[in-house]
């Protein structure tokens, strides 16, 4: 976004000015911001290293070595729930990125060539993809792409992307027909300049808060699929650690479920009251 | 013209809160109108004319704006500071408001009907067929043709002219003391605007209502009113009778304005006569006169001292200018 | 010398569409057959009210709507056949300006880069002189370069209209189509514009089709003006001659509702009745005729033929059965 970087005194210091305002949402994003940088931590190596090591007993209970205490075989609960946080922000960002970017371009092509072929197959694209139950279809391609790691992204992002194309689309059928893109069309601008310089740009505030909606849709999703069996493959996760504990908590033992589920809900949480606030601080209608 | 004011306004103050500070968008306007009267607010965007209007009715969203002080007295009653309750009351029976955009007055999903019978079965206690029938008079004497049929028509099938006179209609609809019309006629095109603003004037003269015409556009006034307030950065710069305030305005910006118009008629092709500049930003004001720096009769003391208005209240013509014209 | 513009008989015509089958159930004819010419340097004035065509017309001039049929010649050049290449070539002969400025220039661009689009786009230049001349233009529509790095947000209505108009001026335009350029600002503001586009015409020698629906405004710009009802041109007259002695009765009519601002100038007003008709199906015969003051039985089923009324040298042609 490196035009909404260089602008200075702008529609977006003033959506600034009013989110700073937002008690709850900066609250939000304090906690957000306290789990990515557990997640950076883990990224660099500098904590939650040993979430593998076995190092004490069955179901250590907590203690001062063991914060969280430990799982079945004796490995730290607390390291791998912390490890998981990076595991929820690597599959958030990634899909909440793809997603946001492929629904912005498809939707913006949509958009711009309403009522021509390219529209219509991307109407009808996203028509048939949303038709397909969910879980069905991240089966489908975890099966098509015989258990490759990203069989769990390539499916949250196909569908993820439609939510965003649709607002995106209809933005821009709003905006085509503004007269500054007149001007260019009268200028002679090509029409893909027209579209990725002058009316995308316009559309950065629904992809933001798109982008966070997204973002907590796939870490949510994760949890179920890893939980499913169909998510994280090698590593750790959230979803993992509870479905884990399934048969732990028959045996009375909470810890690794208390753990997952205590910080997926503070993240996600947080991470929903920050992207209505965001929302509601770029309203248009109410921001200029 | 009788001696009591059906609406008297004094010293009044608006102010909005804005991230960048607090906007003084009406500051000290005072004036009477007096029934059967049109006064005129004129001026540019940002004037403060249309705030004016709204604070009238008690209409300021708030927050972010407040009446900071001042008097609005309507038939004697004190406005500033009643309830929204009693405000809601007044605002029914005794003050109406027409906006620019009549479809931001009537609601898409109920009939024209529908809604004028809501107002006058409230507001007069009539019965279902006695509230329709007098819909049907009241849109008569708008202009409407066809009033039986187009009283079950909803507003989108009318045109923007017909949707004007149905505001109009229900604004009249419980024979109010006093209308504020905020640029009812910018929205119309300019047969339709001369239709209803023909209108207007006759049925303002049959209700002898008091009027306030909010209105950037100075022919509008000189064909309607019968007074009028220039208005420049919140304040008052002029207010006089309309003859003599189009024959010789005293203030330089009234002037400037009226000099600025091109003129039907008057076809010879050379160069307007231009303020120059712009109207200063409210958050940024000069100190002394708000007009001085486009002023061709500036000098130093109106660069330090902020002129009020000459006279008082009663005065027919009063200006807020060191150096009339 | 052959005329910078010539429009013969150009129509605009968009369907509408219904039913289950999306077929074309009725015509819009925004733009129903008009024709006119305009010479270099001169100003045609186009007034009517809204729904009238008369936006419409502009944009199928500049083929950012392709007319349904008819021709538009600039500088001899056929433009609605033209394919996309040589049609590119031809915009920088032609120019628009807006109506809003607030909506015509592109919020996220700054004025440099909006003022230096058209030279990219056309090719002209090294990038040093198109800096160079972006600033020569700025100081062309009375503006600071210091402004070069804001954004539209950050200037006021008459400031976004001149920045507008520098865009429009990059290519060295022979013809600019001006679509309600001043009706968004406010009095004092709009004195300044208008000059601003008398001063460039007169240096530049630039053609202006000026469209509004002010009609002392376009008195005031225009050498010759032309009345648009229901997408067609019902009068068409030298500026001075139209409003001195206006020979259509809607002409007559528009001119004597605008309000004057002159309190002791009583309007001797011809009050139209009724509403514009739709154009998806105009009347027949005269389009005016519904409302027309002086309507004939011939008007209500012959549509009037354009005569000409002009005496003296100069042409004044008129689409009415009054004077047919």
């Amino acid at each position: 976004m490196s035009v909404a970087a260089t602008r200075r005194q702008s529609l977006w210091s003033k959506a600034a000015w009013k989110l700073r305002r937002d008690r709850f949402g900066m609250l939000g994003l304090a906690v957000v911001l306290a789990h990515f940088v557990a997640a950076v931590g883990v990224w660099l190596g500098l904590w939650a290293t040993g979430w593998g090591d076995v190092a004490g007993g069955k179901w250590d209970s907590v203690s001062s070595e063991h914060w969280f205490g430990t799982n079945l075989i004796g490995q730290d609960i607390f390291q791998r729930s912390i490890y998981s946080i990076s595991t929820a922000f690597e599959i958030g960002l990634i899909v909440a990125v793809l997603s946001t970017l492929l629904g912005a371009v498809l939707g913006a092509m949509a958009g711009f060539f309403s009522g021509r072929a390219t529209d219509e197959f991307v109407v009808w694209l996203m028509g048939v993809l949303d038709s397909i139950p969910f879980y069905l279809l991240v089966a489908a391609i975890a099966f098509a792409l015989e258990g490759n790691p990203w069989s769990m992204h390539v499916a949250m992002i196909s569908t993820f992307w439609i939510t965003t194309a649709r607002l995106v689309r209809g933005e821009v059928i709003k905006l085509k027909g503004l007269e500054f893109v007149e001007a260019a069309h009268a200028i002679g601008v090509p029409e893909y300049t027209i579209i990725f310089r002058h009316i995308l740009p316009n559309t950065f505030h629904i992809l933001l808060v798109q982008s966070t909606i997204t973002f907590v849709a796939a870490i949510k999703s994760e949890v179920i699929l890893s939980f499913l069996g169909l998510g994280v493959k090698d590593g750790m996760s959230w979803g993992l650690m509870i479905s884990e504990s399934t048969f732990e908590v028959l045996a009375g033992f909470f810890n690794n479920f208390l753990a997952a589920s205590v910080l997926m809900f503070g993240l996600v949480m947080a991470f929903s009251i920050f992207s209505d606030a965001l929302q509601d601080a770029l309203d248009p209608r109410q921001v200029s | 013209m009788s001696a009591e004011p059906i609406l008297s306004v004094r010293d009044l103050v608006v102010e909005f809160r804005t991230e960048h500070g607090v906007v003084r968008a009406v500051d000290r306007v005072s004036f009477d109108v007096f029934p059967n009267e049109t006064v005129g607010l004129v001026g540019e965007s940002g004037c403060g004319k249309t705030v004016t209007g709204l604070a009238i009715l008690g209409l300021i969203p708030s927050p972010p704006g407040r009446i900071a002080s001042g008097s609005i007295r309507l038939a004697g009653r004190e406005l500033v500071g009643l309830p929204e309750s009693e405000l809601r009351q007044l605002r029914g029976r005794d003050m109406a408001m027409v906006f620019q955009e009549p479809m931001t007055a009537l609601n898409p999903v109920f009939t024209v009907g529908n809604q004028m019978m809501d107002i006058l079965r409230r507001y007069k206690g009539l019965s279902r067929s006695q509230a329709r029938a007098a819909a049907i008079e009241l849109l008569a004497k708008v202009g409407i043709p066809a009033p039986a049929q187009r009283i079950d028509e909803y507003p989108h099938q009318l045109s923007g002219g017909m949707r004007q006179r149905v505001v109009i209609a229900m604004a009249l609809s419980c024979d109010p003391k006093l209308i504020v019309a905020d640029e009812p006629t910018t929205a119309l095109d300019v047969t339709t605007q001369a239709q209803v603003l023909e209108q207007i004037v006759r049925l303002q003269q049959e209700f002898r209502m008091a009027m306030v015409l909010v209105t950037h556009d100075l022919g509008v006034v000189a064909e309607t009113c019968q007074r009028a307030l220039v208005m420049y950065c919140g304040r008052v710069a002029e207010q006089a009778d309309i003859g003599p305030l189009f024959a010789h305005p005293r203030h330089p910006y009234t002037a400037g304005l009226l000099r600025s118009l091109p003129r039907v008629g008057e076809a010879e092709k050379q160069d307007l006569a231009v303020i120059p500049g712009m109207v200063p930003d409210l958050l940024d004001l000069p100190a002394g006169c708000r007009f001085a720096e486009r002023c061709p009769r500036r000098d130093a003391r109106c660069d330090g001292e902020l002129p009020d208005l000459d006279g008082d209240a009663a005065s027919p013509a009063r200006v807020a200018c060191f150096h009339p014209l | 010398m052959t005329p910078l513009l010539e429009v013969r008989n150009l129509k605009k015509h968009f369907p509408v569409r219904g039913g289950l089958l999306r077929r074309i159930v009725a015509q819009v004819r925004a733009v129903d057959g008009v024709s006119f010419t305009l010479e270099v340097g001169k100003t045609l004035g186009l007034v009517g009210e809204s729904g009238c065509g008369k936006s419409t017309l502009g944009r199928a001039i500049l083929q950012l709507q392709r007319p349904t049929s008819g021709e538009v010649l600039l500088q001899g050049t056929e433009l609605t056949t033209l394919d996309r290449k040589r049609l590119h070539a031809m915009r920088r002969s032609m120019q628009i300006i807006f109506q809003d400025p607030y909506a015509s220039l592109s919020p996220r661009r700054t004025v440099a880069q909006t003022i230096r689009e058209p030279l990219e786009v056309h090719g002209i230049g090294t990038p040093a002189e198109r800096e160079q001349r972006v600033e020569e233009l700025l100081g062309v529509v009375g503006m600071r370069t210091a402004v070069l790095d804001r954004y539209p947000h950050e200037f006021s209505g008459g400031q976004r209209q001149r920045i507008g108009i520098a865009r429009a001026l990059a290519l060295d335009p022979k013809l600019i189509v001006a679509d309600e350029p001043v009706s968004a600002l406010d009095v004092s503001v709009r004195a300044q514009v208008l000059n601003l586009i008398a001063r460039l015409q007169r240096e530049m020698g630039i053609a202006f089709l000026f469209i509004s629906h002010d009609l002392s405004v376009v008195e005031h710009v225009s050498d010759q003006v032309g009345v648009m009802y229901l997408g067609r041109i019902v009068e068409l007259a030298p500026a001075r001659e139209l409003y001195r002695q206006p020979r259509h009765p809607y002409t007559e009519a528009l001119l004597s509702a605008v309000p004057v601002p002159d309190p002791t100038r009583k309007a001797r007003r011809i009050v139209l009745g009724g509403d514009v008709p739709s154009p998806m199906n105009p009347p027949p015969g005269c389009p005016f005729h519904l409302r027309c003051p002086k309507v004939m039985d011939i008007c209500r089923s012959v549509p009037p033929p354009v005569v000409e009324v002009g005496a003296g040298g100069a042409s004044h042609q008129v689409a009415c059965h009054l004077h047919a």
